[in-house]
């Protein structure tokens, strides 16, 4: 197997936007490209893959350096040997399944072409849809075939655009499956931009952070999204409380520290490296928190639960007591913004919001975990 | 489909029979008229309405290509560019299609003719255009081309950019792709604009009497032969008429044929 591998960075402007970001994945690994809509993601891998030119950069796809600009070399898209996956797929209406799964194989004879599309069609599960039509197929069955159409001629890189988001759960899960079997026998490297954490924790094995067109993170998906270290990070990946509290006491025999803030007061974790290993610079810097600082405090509004009476004999450190201010759908549940002195956001489901009656002013108490908060650095 | 109201039905189908008469009568007038005059088909097979039929198609056919191969392209660049300057061209483009045709012929005429600002410079090369089958040829594609170039565009229009990338990335060169994707998926769009043009240059009189004038084998195409042959022979005007109606009524059903693709509203 070739060692499949790529890595590059490119500057790019167009307009008022301006983007600048470099990467590597290595063969048979997907990074993830993260962010909001209009962070550049998709930009990004139209340079990639040759579909615009960037101002300049070095692109380096299956060991050939298709675009240098210190060198002048530029590769069109169509001599880069990308397999690229739009969102809504794309199938080429004019053709049957066949020919679009065909369509890059036009080199090959006939005969040969007609077998390569026939294994394609086997390993996707697509046996006798050769002949139909794009518009005769269910959702799941038009990504495979775009995802086949991609692969069948033997790209040195596939770059997927959100390529799961028109799906349901169910099928996102299968295809997430079947897609990163196909990667580990193939090696092929994975760029796949998506703004959806799930999908991201799904599928990554590294997670690089884009907003504004810049990089602003990155690392494993645990990482940068389950406990993002940086405020920008954190609202990219949806951490729905960031609290900027006052360093009160440490507690180094329990690993905590009481913080507070707006007549709250938090117990959180020790601003300890969260990683083994060598203290990276920054930190070594700034050194432990000490009694009066400044720190923002992260929570996830899932990680909080709301009771109606003062809760004893619980292992959750944090019980703070509040008053209901909003209740907003969020489907498929709700999020409640409760009062405590600075607003709290919690999540709950229609079934919770029903049975407790919870309604605007309404005391009720938030309840969780010292772990459950994480510092963030700005 | 929503209901109408009574009087919404009244008003709205007493209004399609008034224009239904108005357009079925003089088509009905003109077929009742020529079938008792009798004597058609000998009027078509003489001299004078060969030669007229022969020039128009040979004229209109070589006005087509010549809008095929320049509007092509061009459509094309108006309908993926989004430059100033071409979006100027671009209203300019439809102007034909508002001008009345005889302005185009003098139009023309000022610029190819005697008097005009390119006619003594292309003598000087022994390029003559007024009043000669070129000059036919010139009048048609002037009134006839703008319908083919609006309509091939909003053809390649609706060919989504993401085909032509995914495309590019499975190894098609640009021409490669326009050939195998842009121009199946934009060709209906361009039929049917091809069928409205030639019929608009097959029926072009105002421009081609200007520019090209009325004369028998040279420039004097089936409309023009019309007029003629009014002012002596109803037989012929009327075979003509005829005969050209059925033309119009095949480029109907071809364009019918031509826009009912089976992906069509599924890109």
């Amino acid at each position: 197997m070739t060692a499949h591998h790529t890595e590059g960075w490119v500057r790019y402007s167009i307009g008022s936007f301006s983007l600048e970001s470099q990467w590597t994945v290595a063969a048979a690994q997907v990074m993830v490209l993260f962010g909001a809509s209009g962070a550049g993601k998709s930009t990004m891998l139209r340079l990639v893959a040759g579909l615009a030119c960037p101002a300049s950069g070095r692109i380096e796809i299956g060991g050939q350096v298709v675009y240098d600009s210190a060198t002048g070399v530029w590769l069109p898209a169509h001599r880069r040997r990308v397999g690229y996956l739009t969102q809504q797929y794309h199938l080429f209406p004019h053709l049957s399944v066949g020919q679009n799964i065909g369509y890059g194989l036009g080199a090959l004879p006939r005969a040969e072409r007609q077998e390569r599309v026939r294994q394609w069609l086997a390993i996707f599960h697509l046996d006798g849809m050769d002949r139909r039509r794009p518009w005769e197929l269910s959702g799941g069955q038009r990504q495979r075939v775009a995802l086949a159409r991609a692969l069948a001629p033997g790209p040195d890189l596939l770059l997927l655009d959100e390529p799961f988001s028109s799906l349901d759960a169910e099928l996102r899960r299968i295809l997430r499956g079947e897609l990163r079997s196909m990667l580990a026998q193939r090696g092929i490297p994975v760029i796949l931009v998506t703004h959806d954490r799930e999908e991201a924790l799904a599928v990554g094995d590294w997670v690089q952070v884009m907003d504004q067109g810049r990089d602003v993170a990155d690392g494993t998906p645990l990482e940068v999204l389950g406990q993002p270290g940086q405020g920008r990070v954190a609202r990219l990946v949806g951490v729905e409380n960031l609290l900027d509290l006052t360093v009160e006491s440490r507690n180094s025999i329990d690993g905590t520290m009481f913080c507070t803030g707006g007549g709250l007061r938090l117990e959180v974790p020790l601003d300890e490296p969260a990683t083994a290993g060598e203290p990276q610079a920054g930190e070594l810097l700034t050194g432990p928190a000490v009694s009066g600082d400044r720190v923002r405090v992260g929570i996830r509004a899932s990680d909080i639960i709301l009771a109606e009476d003062d809760p004893r004999g619980m292992s959750a450190r944090n019980r703070i007591q509040g008053t209901v201010a909003a209740v907003e759908a969020r489907p498929p549940g709700y999020t409640v913004t409760l009062d405590c002195g600075l607003p709290l956001q919690c999540h709950i489901t229609g079934a919770s919001l029903a049975e407790m009656g919870i309604t605007p002013g309404r005391r009720l108490w938030a309840v969780f975990k010292a772990s459950s908060c994480f510092l963030v650095q700005d | 489909m929503r209901t109408l109201g009574a009087t919404g039905a009244v008003l709205g189908g007493g209004a399609g029979l008034i224009y239904a008469l108005f357009i079925g009568v003089p088509v009905i007038a003109l077929l009742v008229k020529s079938a008792e005059q009798g004597g058609l088909l000998e009027s078509l097979s003489g001299d004078f309405a060969v030669t007229a039929l022969k020039l128009s198609l040979i004229t209109s056919a070589i006005a087509m290509v010549l809008v095929i191969l320049v509007g092509t392209p061009f459509a094309y660049l108006l309908a993926r560019s989004d430059s100033l300057l071409l979006r100027l061209v671009d209203s300019l483009v439809e102007l034909p299609i508002v001008l009345p045709p005889v302005v185009a012929g003098v139009a023309m005429l000022m610029t190819f003719g005697r008097q005009g600002i390119l006619g003594p410079h292309l003598a000087g090369l022994g390029i003559n255009l007024p009043f000669t089958a070129a000059a036919v040829v010139c009048a048609q594609i002037f009134v006839a081309a703008p319908f083919f170039v609006r309509s091939a565009k909003i053809g390649f229009q609706s060919v989504a950019q993401e085909y032509e990338d995914i495309s590019q990335t499975l190894g098609a060169s640009p021409i490669s792709t326009f050939l195998r994707l842009t121009l199946p998926l934009a060709g209906p769009s361009m039929i049917a604009g091809l069928a409205l043009a030639w019929a608009r240059a097959i029926s072009e009189f105002g421009a081609t009497m200007m520019f090209a004038g009325n004369l028998t084998g040279k420039t004097q195409t089936l409309p023009l032969a019309i007029m003629t042959a009014l002012q002596s022979d109803l037989t012929e005007a009327l075979a003509l008429s005829v005969l050209l109606m059925a033309g119009a009524v095949l480029v109907l059903v071809a364009l019918g044929l031509a826009t009912r693709r089976h992906w069509q509203g599924r890109v």
